[in-house]
């Protein structure tokens, strides 16, 4: 009795272990079917490139969800970011890169903090800081773009290794890969998944629940930055909401690709897959003929829907 | 029957019945605001600033209105700019406007309201259903709000020509807009719902603890529903006002309103975690963040920083009831 | 005698690992107080469960006034005239007592879901008028007292009358725990009222108090009805020792085992220790030394325990560990100072069930499996499997989810956690062996005694009195949060449970 609502978790975790995967397969198999030309170099190298500030944003947001939180904030940062990075660049020069990502990871944490200390729920704190940093980009960015008239520092961002794949969407995969081997390779794996999974028996374990969760949220908003870099190198200017439409397709590709808003079960890996299937369903719309008013629905949709299925029930009696 | 006696003569707290001095916070914070502002800026105190801040109050108070019952319920409903921006492109291209031949007046209204209060039950089915917790529902459910609304939206922006819709923003009754006395009469509807029907109390007791109405066999999930609907309905309302203002329109008629209305319903005394507040409580929030985002404005500070203020007024008000019943090894998600 | 207003027969519930019901038979006649009384664990809770529809019994039956029910859900039971108040008091705190009293059957105060407030403040008035009670229908429930919150639950239960025609079997589980002395008095009265037009159950821990107030009282013992006492004329010891029953001449407890305790500085001391619930705490353990806490509910032993591993506040006192003194402000502090705690609640406290045996194992003490800042998975394999062995904990693989593991296999794992690092020196043991059945449990107090016998301090919470005097070289009686007492407890002089209990209420 005790052994089965686990087993058919576990056979449940790994049927979802698979589903973004092949949710990418099927995409690329129907947009191929439909429009031939879809599985060339040239499209596949651009929707890469679109993917790759999507898969950063998505790798730090997981951290703080594999925790059991969430984090809002995100777009609004990234926004943020890229404000800072085109306002700094002249100065700075190479230096405003990383001090953005610091910047950035700075306000991360700060929100983490003031989760764990605090008492108030991620969302909460990550909603109210989103609008805080919204309303920072407007004051700072005086409400218009900031054009980067040398982008020498960061266009290397924008360039193709081989000619074909984005150093972006690289850069995007060393750092989920990275993520997951220094998750894999040290305790913090366990500590985040019993964080995560159930954060009362981590803390009467003596996990260090809160530096934890702080470092997520750290980590979060240092994909932000990270993120805003690409941006920048991308369209040469910073906006106060460059970014702010990253939000949704974001959480929509944590969701996809398996990671339980509940805690505990998921990885970035999985995010990087939900970010290329939400990606692939973006550029994937035109071709098949559905306008992209329909992009917003789908997201929505898939939000609800992947949460729902990838929910951990047995674990939250009363759902608020 | 000394027994007896002696209980009623036994010390306890005096049962409460209407107002606490807990519920006298928000409104004293209101006046105090007020008179620092007013102190502050001569413009701020003129009476056409006033009767600024009461009417720009107006959508607002609706959608607070609706949100107010979500929280108290303990969820939480980020859908309204969503919603709002459906019901405003309804609403647009169902009175006379400038896109098709359409003039079904208040119809058009009536049925953009129904479909807030669709897009409402939406977000309760799925919180219902598929146990989705609502933060997650209810921003799913905004994408679609605003999904729908583009594709009404389709390019073209419809100004609207009803001259009844129109005349709501502009024209006055006892010095205030019509806007404003639709948002009082909104209130004052939401106040009745909450004392006097089940929903309304109902949804109170959701907050207050769940598992015991489920307990004393009320089955919780209808009401859990029509809670989201009733939200629903009243962020329609609200979108039908914004295309009154704008006189078109916009699939970003919403925009920035859901977190308004938290903070508002929050900063008015509404436990996110529910249980407590209500439409009053919330009226004088709204109220609240308008005196003081306004008041910013006369003294200097740059309109942009609105949603920082807001930002920081929710958190700064959230940790204020939460840290009186913080506890260690306790779980926050 | 006319038919019994309720009557249950053979019924069995079982739970993964533990027969919580082993063929319970009970009866409760028309017009009287029945006592339920037994230890923790006996089955108490599971059985009122039962009665009121929320746990559904795998075998057995249930009679209401001689007709064979089956109770779905309180609803249900309500219908058929069996209400309970729960230990927990279930009122929705920021409704009115009016709107509570009538909650989910609201009649006539509720038309087409518009309240009419004079007709729901009238129901509710009748009702309270049964108890006689003097509540302000009108008053906000968390504004009331705790002796009020209990009428007003009382009032609400009584609302079945009006569902069902016969007379109401009225069940009060622990109904006295948050009451004072004089408030109690007050609800014995409202016991002896009820009876005029309805059958009560009434549960308690305090057994003068179940001797007090009803007329015939049912013992449980693990999970089964051991007899009857006519409660006119009988001592609260004669019940006891139905509860507890004879200690079996077996070594359950392993007493063999137990080691001469070592006498020089105390493991662990503390001095004065207050928190919200507990003040003034004075407590010794020496190394190798096993000492019991012992109290009912409410004692706040509990509270002690966890403030201990500093996951409860302390407001005043000093703890010192081989005489240093320590500052346990987080559970990390007091992992680091060599403390490790094994909570009641295993499913959700103790263990992360999704996460492997080896997860599990090695979660306090990271260092045990690393090499530097990095997992070194041979080490780690060699560690847990060496554990595993060691404690015989039955598991399919290491990297099996621990979720999967039987009761006594999990808790082992847990216990498992805090000797890996090999730096314990105090363990607490918060029901180490709850929801066990015999053979885990027995194998849970060898492995404490192989623990004292390598010097661990223990503190146990144990599960049962007979437990507690089993195992502890010393017990500490609380009550209201203070130390009323200390037993020694040695192999050879142990004390009788009865002893204990006298101390304790």
């Amino acid at each position: 009795m005790a052994t089965r609502p686990a087993t058919v978790s576990r056979r449940a975790g790994r049927f979802t272990g698979f589903m973004p995967l092949i949710a990418l397969v099927a995409l690329t198999a129907a947009l191929t079917a439909v429009d031939p030309d879809f599985l060339t170099q040239r499209s596949l190298t651009a929707a890469l490139r679109t993917a790759a500030p999507l898969i950063v944003l998505a790798a730090g947001a997981t951290l703080v969800v594999l925790c059991g939180g969430i984090d809002l904030s995100i777009a609004a940062l990234a926004s943020l970011s890229t404000v800072l990075l085109a306002l700094w660049l002249p100065d700075l020069g190479g230096l405003a890169t990383p001090a953005v990502i610091l910047i950035a990871a700075a306000i991360g944490a700060a929100q983490g903090t003031a989760h764990v200390l605090l008492r108030i729920p991620s969302f909460i704190v990550t909603l109210g800081g989103m609008s805080i940093l919204s309303a920072i980009a407007l004051v700072v960015s005086g409400a218009g773009t900031v054009r980067v008239v040398d982008d020498s520092t960061v266009s290397w961002l924008d360039l193709y290794i081989g000619g074909f794949l984005p150093t972006s969407a690289a850069m995007a995969i060393v750092l989920v890969a990275l993520i997951a081997v220094v998750l894999k390779v040290t305790p913090l794996q366990s500590w985040v998944s019993a964080t995560g999974y159930s954060e009362s028996a981590a803390r009467l374990a003596g996990t260090p629940v809160d530096l934890v969760k702080i470092g997520a949220f750290c980590l979060s908003g240092a994909c932000a930055g990270f993120a805003a870099v690409m941006l920048v190198s991308r369209q040469f200017s910073g906006g106060p909401t460059m970014a702010d439409n990253l939000l949704l397709p974001a959480v929509a590709a944590i969701v996809v690709g398996g990671t339980a808003i509940t805690g505990g079960h998921g990885s970035v890996w999985r995010s990087l897959a939900g970010a290329l299937v939400v990606t692939l369903l973006r550029v994937g719309l035109p071709i098949v003929g559905v306008p992209s008013a329909y992009e917003q629905i789908l997201y929505g949709a898939i939000i609800v829907v992947a949460v729902a299925l990838t929910l951990d029930g047995s674990k939250v009696s009363t759902i608020k | 029957m000394t027994v007896a006696t002696e209980v009623a003569v036994a010390p306890r707290r005096t049962p409460r019945r209407g107002a606490s001095l807990r519920d006298a916070g928000p409104p004293l914070a209101l006046i105090v605001i007020f008179l620092i502002f007013a102190a502050l800026s001569p413009q701020f105190r003129s009476a056409d600033n006033v009767r600024n801040i009461v009417d720009a109050a107006a959508v607002l108070a609706v959608v607070t209105c609706g949100i107010t019952f979500v929280l108290m319920m303990g969820s939480i409903d980020l859908s309204a700019a969503g919603v709002m921006g459906a019901s405003a492109l309804t609403v647009s291209l169902l009175v006379a406007n400038n896109r098709n031949d359409n003039d079904f007046g208040l119809l058009g209204i009536l049925i953009a309201v129904l479909l807030g209060c669709a897009f409402g039950c939406l977000s309760g089915l799925a919180l219902v259903l598929l146990k989705v917790p609502s933060f997650m529902a209810t921003l799913g459910v905004s994408a679609i709000g605003l999904g729908v609304a583009t594709l009404m939206f389709a390019g073209v922006q419809p100004n609207i020509t009803d001259a009844m819709l129109e005349s709501w923003a502009i024209e006055r009754f006892l010095g205030f807009s019509y806007l404003t006395w639709i948002a009082v009469a909104c209130i004052l509807i939401g106040w009745l719902i909450q004392r006097y029907t089940r929903l309304g109390r109902y949804a109170y007791a959701i907050g207050g603890a769940e598992e015991v109405l489920t307990l004393s066999g009320v089955r919780v999930k209808p009401y859990k529903i029509g809670v989201f609907a009733l939200a629903g309905a009243f962020y329609g309302l609200g979108g039908v006002m914004v295309t009154s203002q704008l006189g078109a329109g916009l699939v970003q008629a919403g925009d920035g309103y859901d977190f308004s209305a938290i903070t508002a319903a929050v900063v008015g005394g509404t436990l996110l975690t529910g249980g407590r507040g209500g439409v009053l409580h919330s009226a004088v929030g709204v109220l609240l963040v308008m005196v003081l985002t306004n008041g910013l404005v006369q003294v200097g500070v740059s309109p942009y920083w609105q949603g920082g203020v807001e930002g920081l007024i929710v958190v700064a008000a959230v940790a204020a009831a939460v840290i009186p019943l913080r506890r260690r090894n306790q779980v926050v998600k | 005698m006319s038919v019994p207003a309720l009557e249950v027969r053979g019924l069995v519930k079982h739970y993964p690992g533990v027969k919580a019901l082993d063929g319970v038979d009970l009866v409760v006649r028309q017009h009287e107080v029945l006592g339920l009384a037994g230890e923790n664990g006996a089955g108490k809770s599971t059985l009122l469960k039962a009665l009121v529809g929320l746990v559904t019994p795998d075998a057995g039956e249930i009679y209401v006034r001689g007709e064979a029910v089956r109770l779905r859900s309180v609803v249900d039971a309500a219908d058929h005239g069996i209400g309970m108040v729960f230990q927990e008091q279930s009122l929705v705190p920021n409704l009115t007592a009016a709107e509570n009293i009538v909650l989910g059957s609201e009649g006539p105060a509720v038309r087409r879901g518009i309240y009419r407030w004079d007709a729901m403040r009238r129901l509710a008035q009748e009702q309270l008028d049964k108890i006689g009670s003097h509540i302000d229908p009108l008053a906000r429930t968390d504004s009331l007292s705790f002796a009020d919150r209990q009428m007003v639950e009382i009032a609400k239960v009584l609302r079945i009358e009006e569902r069902s025609q016969h007379p109401p079997v009225i069940i009060l589980d622990e109904p006295t725990s948050v009451l004072e002395s004089k408030e109690i008095e007050t609800l014995f009265a409202q016991i002896r009222r009820l009876r005029e037009f309805a059958s009560v159950v009434f549960v308690s821990h305090r057994l003068d108090e179940v001797l007090d107030v009803c007329d015939r009282v049912a013992v449980l013992r693990g999970g089964q009805s051991v007899g009857e006492v006519a409660t006119a004329g009988a001592v609260p010891g004669e019940l006891h020792r139905m509860m507890i029953g004879s200690t079996g001449s077996d070594d359950h407890y392993h007493e063999n085992a137990a080691v001469a305790v070592a006498s020089e500085q105390p493991r662990l001391s503390i001095r004065g220790l207050s928190g919200s619930t507990f003040r003034d705490i004075d407590l010794d353990v020496a190394a190798g030394e096993i000492v019991a806490i012992v109290g009912v509910h409410g004692s706040g032993r509990e509270d002690v325990c966890r403030a201990l591993f500093g996951a409860e506040p302390t407001t005043a006192g000093e703890i010192r560990m081989d005489g240093k003194k320590v500052d346990l402000s987080s559970t990390r502090a007091a992992c680091a100072a060599g403390i490790g705690y094994v909570p009641a609640e295993r499913k959700i406290e103790g263990m992360v069930g999704p996460m492997s045996v080896a997860d599990n194992m090695t979660l306090s003490k990271q260092q045990a499996r690393c090499t530097g800042p990095f997992v070194a998975p041979r080490k780690q394999a060699g560690l847990v499997d060496g554990w595993i062995k060691r404690l015989s904990i039955r598991t399919p693989t290491r990297d099996t989810a621990i979720g999967r593991l039987s009761g006594g296999n999990q808790q082992k794992v847990v216990l498992a956690r805090w000797l890996v690092g090999g730096d314990i020196r105090l363990l607490l043991l918060d029901h180490p062996t709850r929801g066990l059945d015999i053979g885990a449990r027995s194998e849970v107090y060898r492995l404490m005694r192989e623990l004292a016998g390598t010097g661990v301090a223990t503190v146990l919470l144990a599960d049962s009195l007979e437990e507690a005097i089993g195992m502890a070289d010393r017990i500490l009686v609380m009550t209201d949060g203070r130390v009323a007492t200390e037993v020694a407890c040695p192999n050879g002089g142990k004390p009788s449970p009865l002893d204990l209990v006298k101390v304790m209420v």
